[in-house]
């Protein structure tokens, strides 16, 4: 299995108007998306996320670097047809309705006439629109818009899907059905690609994250590598302990209506707690042991640069 | 994908040679010539400049210099037919422009042989531009050179010499035209102002010797006309000039503008100046 | 092909353009007026009425090319469609040919309305059919496809409202060829005169496409004239089209 993507120095300029001066965007951007892995590229506005997934589209043109996608050039037809793509706010033709769409896709995508029917069919039921199929995209809301896009974005049954903020937009359960549609395409041996700013949606699938800021990539590499799974401290909550009692096992963050909520920096001394509560006959309400999430190295990452 | 990118642009040369190719060939192939060279009907000059959106000045310049192409191209027959409608309708469209009514009064006058049409085309260009003094200026020269009609010229000089602008010359060709026409009242008068208010010896000069013609021809009339009475009474050519005072037929013996005699010859009974009047 | 599969979805969309209805809605008004403007003229008026009705058709005509036409690719960028379609197995050349050919049909099902109706008001003054107005109306149909691929030209890298004065500059310099022609019968012979003969031939010379008088007089067309014609529109379209792709081709979609 080798990589799906390869992006190496990839830069790219934009002059703005007639003005000479440039405006740099991507300043060099490398990584890699192997095979089977669910990938996620983050970073905060206007750092180059777009402009990257546009060069591997070949929407845009890089003024250097190379982009090998399926091993070919971005330009080649013929790794389009493997691949699957979704735009951030997508816009589709009003008129149009659902069905017609995904069928004016799937001939783009050279499905067979007589595959079509039935694949559309299928991917309506996927994301949950075979009842809206025949009503006009302008009807659509904006999560269905969403749900209809990622349908197009897998009518040809695409080894590889790449998703621009697939995830906007959309209510928690929303959220929930595309997060549960991406972790399929990963059971089913898929690739995925896909840009959020919702971390924590990140943090729950995704195997590998890449972090650009500016135009660079400062962190890149498996979930688990770049988030330790140390734990900075515990947080209990307790009731039956008088105040000066919990002192010096970690500091005391608030207490009410007798239960009283701790955190415990020093991991040692988490037992010694829970056997003095039980000593005293109180009672533990909460224990929650806070480790670094995503958000914590990607606000560290950005205030670092 | 490279190799299509080198072979554009010798793609875009060739279809570049192939349509001047087949524009030249085109080009070459005679479309019949019709009687109205295509038009077949004309809107009058307040509906083309009703349609012209307020870019009347410039339907003008495109229809005249259209017109021009149209009337010069000799293989076309039948251009006359469509002439007045054309003309008035540039002429709706820009009345102040001056070209266009010259231009089709010289038309009127090479191409169609039709002296009235081109003075209606001097005229129609007064009628609009009343404080135009060129057009009774032009017409006065054609009367003058094609026509030979000093009458009808007078009265366009007349007409142009007062109006603002109006090259001085103009005076001068109207008291020539009065006098060729024989007012020689008028002519005097004329060539006395400009004697007057000459501005140049030079100018000074020819009135000079206009002025010396009109009275030599006035002068050598009455003589002529005397000597003529004088030998209906006498029966015999008058010996001098001074016969025909003391005879009381003439009041006294005229002299010429310059004060100087006339010269009578008794044997051809004609009277002549003393000099050449443009050798004064 | 995907070719054809852009130009149906084009000729489905431009089909429910609102512009097309009225300008049709104009063409069908000055057409039924032919018989009014008739009555003004200084002319023949069976005449006149088939000249009006060929003009309006080839007005008109010009005008959908130039309307549309200038939208069609800048819509799909501005709407940002384009990104979609990009993504697949589409090459941007077929993508714009496609919108290029979609757009031909549409006007082809125009122009025939304008034909059938302009048929139709010529009938009621003639009584009879006048086939012969079909072979003018296949020269206007020349020149649109002509227009048509420059809009679409002017519509890879223009705004609409730049892209059409441009188009419509395309078409006045068309039809005012015999401008150039007097101009270069007047200046002396020289290199002022050998640029400004390779202008002519460069230049567009849509009054290859008019051949009303010819119809409307009755005359011949000179022999080879018709083919002769064709094929300059099409090479000078397919000129214009490889223009477009090559621009298109190389264009940053931001």
């Amino acid at each position: 299995m080798g990589n799906v993507l390869e992006l190496a120095e990839v830069r790219k300029s934009y002059r703005p108007g007639f003005i000479p001066k440039k405006r740099e965007v991507l300043k060099g951007v490398s990584f890699t998306v192997a095979a089977g892995e669910i990938f996620g590229y983050l970073g905060p506005n206007g750092a180059g996320k777009t402009t990257t997934i546009k060069c591997v589209l070949g929407l845009v043109f890089p003024d250097a670097g190379t982009i090998s996608l399926f091993g070919r050039s971005p330009l080649d037809p013929r790794s389009k047809d493997r691949l699957g793509f979704l735009p951030e706010n997508p816009y589709f033709y009003d008129h149009l309705s659902g069905r017609e769409f995904l069928d004016f896709f799937a001939q783009l995508s050279r499905v067979d006439k007589t595959e079509r029917p039935g694949r559309i069919d299928r991917l309506l039921r996927l994301v949950g629109l075979e009842k809206a199929a025949g009503q006009p995209l302008r009807k659509y809301s904006r999560g269905m818009l969403q749900r209809v896009g990622l349908a197009q974005a897998l009518v040809n049954e695409p080894e590889f899907v790449i998703l621009d903020e697939p995830l906007g937009g959309l209510d928690p359960l929303g959220r929930k059905e595309i997060r549960d549609i991406i972790l399929g395409l990963r059971k089913a041996g898929r690739t995925v690609l896909f840009t959020s700013h919702i971390l924590q949606d990140i943090e729950m699938i995704c195997d590998r994250v890449a972090i650009i800021v500016g135009g660079r990539i400062l962190s890149q590499g498996r979930l688990s590598d770049l988030v330790s799974e140390k734990i900075l401290f515990t947080e209990i909550t307790l009731a039956g302990v008088d105040e000066a009692s919990l002192a010096d096992f970690g500091d005391r963050l608030q207490t009410r209506e007798g239960r009283t909520l701790l955190k415990v920096f020093d991991e040692t001394r988490v037992q010694p707690l829970l056997d003095l509560v039980r000593e005293r006959g109180g009672r533990i309400h909460a224990l929650v042991p806070r480790t670094q999430t995503l958000e914590d190295i990607f606000v560290d990452t950005v205030a670092r640069r | 994908m490279a190799g299509k990118t080198s072979l554009a642009p010798a793609a875009l040369l060739l279809l570049l040679g192939g349509l001047a190719g087949f524009k030249v060939g085109l080009d070459g192939m005679p479309r019949a010539k019709i009687p109205g060279a295509g038009i077949v009907y004309l809107p009058s000059g307040p509906a083309v400049k009703a349609a012209a959106f307020g870019f009347s000045s410039l339907t003008a310049d495109v229809s005249y210099v259209w017109a021009i192409q149209y009337y010069g191209n000799t293989a076309v027959p039948d251009r006359r037919r469509h002439f007045n409608r054309i003309f008035e309708v540039i002429a709706d469209l820009d009345p102040s422009w001056i070209d266009p009514y010259l231009t089709a009064a010289l038309i009127a006058h090479h191409d169609f042989r039709d002296p009235e049409l081109a003075l209606k085309m001097y005229d129609d260009g007064a009628a609009r531009n009343p404080e135009a003094w060129i057009f009774p200026f032009e017409a006065g020269h054609y009367c003058q050179l094609y026509l030979r009609d000093y009458e009808r010229a007078k009265g366009y000089y007349r007409k142009a010499m007062d109006l603002p602008g109006a090259p001085p010359i103009a005076r001068r060709l109207f008291a020539n035209a009065a006098f060729k026409t024989m007012d020689y009242q008028t002519s005097w008068e004329t060539w006395r102002e400009v004697y007057e208010t000459a501005p140049d010896r030079e100018i000074k000069k020819i009135a000079g010797n206009h002025l010396y013609n009109i009275k030599a021809a006035v002068d050598i009339a009455a003589l002529n006309a005397a000597l003529e009475r004088f030998r209906e009474i006498r029966g015999r050519p008058a010996r001098g000039l001074d016969e025909l005072a003391s005879a009381r037929l003439i009041a006294a013996v005229p002299k010429d503008f310059d004060g100087k005699d006339y010269l009578y010859d008794p044997k051809t009974g004609e009277v002549k100046t003393a000099v050449i009047p443009w050798k004064r | 092909m995907t070719i054809l599969v852009i130009a149906r979805h084009t000729f489905k969309e431009a089909v429910r353009d609102r512009i097309l209805y009225l300008l049709l809605f104009f063409s069908f008004l000055s057409i039924v007026l032919a018989r009014v403007l008739a009555v003004l003229t200084v002319g023949d008026r069976v005449k006149v009425v088939k000249d009006v009705c060929l003009a309006s058709i080839g007005f008109f005509g010009a005008l959908m090319a130039i309307l549309i036409g200038t939208g069609l690719v800048y819509k799909e960028i501005e709407k940002r469609t384009i990104f979609t379609l990009i993504s697949k197995p589409l090459r941007r050349s077929e993508f714009l040919l496609g919108k290029y050919l979609g757009l031909v049909l549409t006007l082809a099902v125009m122009v025939a309305a304008m034909t059938l109706i302009s048929l139709a008001v010529v009938f009621l003054h003639t009584f009879t059919l006048e086939i012969r107005m079909l072979s003018a109306v296949f020269f206007i149909f020349l020149e649109l496809l002509l227009l048509t691929a420059v809009a679409v030209l002017f519509s890879c890298f223009s705004t609409p409202i730049l892209s059409s004065l441009f188009a419509l500059g395309f078409y006045l310099i068309g039809h005012f060829s015999w401008g150039l022609d007097t101009l270069i019968r007047k200046t002396p012979p020289g290199i002022g005169r050998t640029l400004l003969r390779v202008l002519d031939a460069v230049l567009p010379d849509l009054e290859n496409f008019n051949i009303k008088t010819e119809v409307v007089q009755s005359l011949p067309l000179p022999p080879g004239f018709g083919l002769g014609a064709a094929g300059y529109a099409v090479v000078y379209t397919a000129f214009v089209l490889l223009l477009a792709v090559l621009i298109f081709r190389r264009r940053d979609f931001v």
